[in-house]
């Protein structure tokens, strides 16, 4: 599903030459969940949204779905990550002065839909992540954990085949962190959702198939 | 898109206040600027009613005061047969002092059933006409004849003729000077002349004849000289008119150069405005810049998400100008509305065609303003590393 060769990343500035991948090889299965670890600055984003194709890498290869990414324009790729991916960030990333709803149908607006349909996915992914309830709400006017499971809902509305989530629990207490988690692993395991989730969470790792460390942007294991 | 966009405005509605009643202010000075240009264009487009090129124009006093009227029109006829008689002089006429493109102004009521709009009063001799070139309309020019006619014979303008009668007929109706007197019989309608230069509009006018009488207190000699007319010819006219009218003030003048001064009292106003609004635009347009900046800047981690979840660079960019775009529409809305009122109300008694074309003016100038300011920071947007912006928070 997700093929990554060789990637390389290097950040450069005027005065400093970062290298925040090296060599980083990586097969992710359909249907897998996948967990990243690794001290704060390894590489653990950087890797993310290389694979999420918000950042090309300085060198080496990403494939999904057997497709070569890197000479995709940039309408293409933003057409491969409104059909493919799902985006979870530590910060939510919600949009303040929109409704929880209108937060929800946001990638259907990036595709050919009727706000009818629009109406009627966003509501269905809220019930999937239990916020059906707070629909005209504000995102101001909810908790950490449910703007967080807003952020799932928008995620997964477009049914994806694959949701990346960076810290999707780094903000949240261990209990609301549970809750997330479970939305996340019966997604997984329901509807067969390829999943890429970075945490710094031993707990959260453990309740996925798979861990990958990363060191100074090097695969540890 | 365009609801979704809408509902992100309305829903910030505070935070936009300020950027859509800058833009609303801008419409309206824009508007009051273009009313203004309009206003003067129109006016400077119509004819001007007259041939002002070789025209020149003698100003006198009466200083001679004989027993008999006679005495005096045997004086002035003399005088008219002088200058008449000089090669470069195709026509001469003697009128009163209020000539246009001077400061001297005689207004007056001309009354007929209900209306009595106020009109500039000339008096002229048969010879005015063809001396200023002006241009008959309908029915004739004075003529000998008239001198006993038994109701005065007068002529008027369109503008007049438009006051006074509307659509109907206006030869041959009789007008007062005095309501309920119908002392005067309307015998031609001319062309208006812009008595007050290229930019002010022509004034509803009367023209009466001289009578035996008048040179006691006529003040001006129109000449048309030929095109050869010199400096030279000039000093001979002077002296010629200096030697016969001892003691009167003579003073000689150009038509075309009175038109120039008289031009001035509107242009330089009018620049004065533009220099102005060309402050205020600018202004509006660096705040407009600025905000719009702000707005994009404070909103990256907005932007990047959009990125993550499907939109290109471009449609980012599109999305901030197409909110600029609503934002100036809605203030064009409320604009117009007030805007409105001016033709509704009849404010300053311009033509509503002044207005509404003024009105069409600033939108499209609004719309091109808000465009130019959001396109650049729109593009600034478009270049947002969507995983730059999203690691920011
Ligand atoms: N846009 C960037 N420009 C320069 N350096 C960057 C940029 N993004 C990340 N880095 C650097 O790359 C390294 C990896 O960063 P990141 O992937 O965010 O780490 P993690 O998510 O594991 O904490 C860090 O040293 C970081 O400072
Ligand atoms: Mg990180």
């Amino acid at each position: 599903m997700i093929n990554l060769q060789n990637i390389e990343k290097v950040y450069r500035t005027d005065t400093v030459e970062t290298l925040a991948l090296n060599k980083v090889s990586l097969e992710v299965a359909k249907g897998e969940f996948l967990s990243i670890m690794g001290p704060s600055g390894c590489g653990k984003s950087t890797l993310l949204n290389i694979i999420g194709l918000l950042d090309e890498p300085s060198k080496g290869e990403i494939r999904i779905d057997d497709q070569k990414t890197a000479n995709l324009s940039d309408k293409q790729l933003a057409q491969f990550r409104n059909k493919k991916l799902g985006f979870i960030f530590q910060s939510y990333h919600l949009i303040n002065d929109l409704q929880v709803l209108d937060n929800v149908e946001l990638p259907l607006l990036y595709r050919d839909t009727t706000a009818k349909e629009r109406k009627q996915l966003a509501t269905e992914a809220l019930a999937k992540v239990g916020l059906s309830n707070r629909v005209k709400h504000f995102p101001s006017q909810l908790s950490g954990g449910q703007k967080q499971r807003v952020a799932i809902a928008r995620a997964i509305v477009g049914r994806p085949e694959i949701i990346l989530a960076d810290e999707p629990t780094g903000n949240l207490d261990s209990a609301m962190g549970n809750e997330i988690m479970d939305i996340l692993i019966q997604l997984n395991q329901q509807d067969g959702t390829t999943i890429i989730m970075v945490t710094h969470d031993e707990n959260m790792a453990k309740k996925t198939h798979r861990l990958v460390r990363l060191f100074d942007g090097s695969q540890v294991q | 898109m365009f609801k979704h966009l809408f509902k992100l405005i309305w829903n910030k509605k505070k935070q936009n206040f300020l950027l859509m009643s800058e833009m609303l202010v801008s419409f309206l000075v824009i508007f009051a600027v273009f009313t203004l240009i309009v206003y003067y264009y129109n006016n400077y487009k119509k004819p001007i009613g007259l041939d002002y090129q070789n025209l020149w124009v003698v100003d006198y006093n009466n200083t001679y005061n004989p027993k008999s009227t006679d005495s005096l029109n045997i004086f002035y006829e003399n005088l008219r047969q002088t200058i008449k008689s000089m090669p470069q002089v195709k026509e001469i006429s003697f009128c009163s002092d209020n000539v246009p493109f001077f400061q001297n102004q005689w207004t007056g009521d001309v009354h007929y059933k209900n209306a009595s709009p106020s009109s500039d009063q000339y008096t002229v001799e048969d010879s005015y006409k063809n001396t200023l070139n002006m241009k008959l309309v309908e029915g004739r020019w004075f003529n000998k004849a008239d001198a006993v006619a038994k109701t005065q014979p007068v002529i008027i303008n369109e503008d007049l003729k438009e006051k006074l009668f509307g659509t109907e007929e206006a030869i041959g109706k009789l007008v007062g000077s005095e309501a309920n007197k119908n002392d005067m019989r309307v015998i031609g309608v001319i062309q208006g002349v812009k008595a007050k230069g290229d930019y002010a509009p022509p004034r509803a006018a009367i023209y009466k004849r001289t009578d035996t009488g008048s040179f006691h207190w006529l003040g001006k000699i129109m000449i048309h000289v030929t095109p050869d007319a010199d400096a030279a010819f000039e000093g001979r006219l002077y002296k010629t008119l200096a030697n016969y009218m001892k003691n009167s003030n003579i003073e000689i003048e150009h038509m075309p150069n009175k038109l120039k001064s008289t031009n001035l009292f509107y242009v330089v106003p009018m620049i004065v405005t533009l220099i102005v609004a060309c402050f205020l635009v600018i202004n509006v347009a660096l705040g407009l810049f600025g905000v719009l900046w702000y707005n994009i800047n404070k909103r990256r981690g907005e932007i990047g998400l959009r990125r993550a979840i499907g939109a290109s660079g471009r449609s980012v960019s599109s999305q901030l100008v197409y909110e600029s775009l609503i934002l100036a529409t809605l203030s064009l809305i409320i604009g117009t509305f007030f805007a409105v009122q001016f033709p509704l109300l009849n404010v300053f008694s311009l033509q509503a065609s002044v207005y509404i074309v003024a009105m069409l003016l600033s939108i499209i100038f609004i719309y091109l303003l808000v465009l130019v300011c959001s396109l650049y920071p729109g593009r600034q947007a478009a270049g947002i590393l969507p995983a730059v912006a999203l690691h920011e928070e």
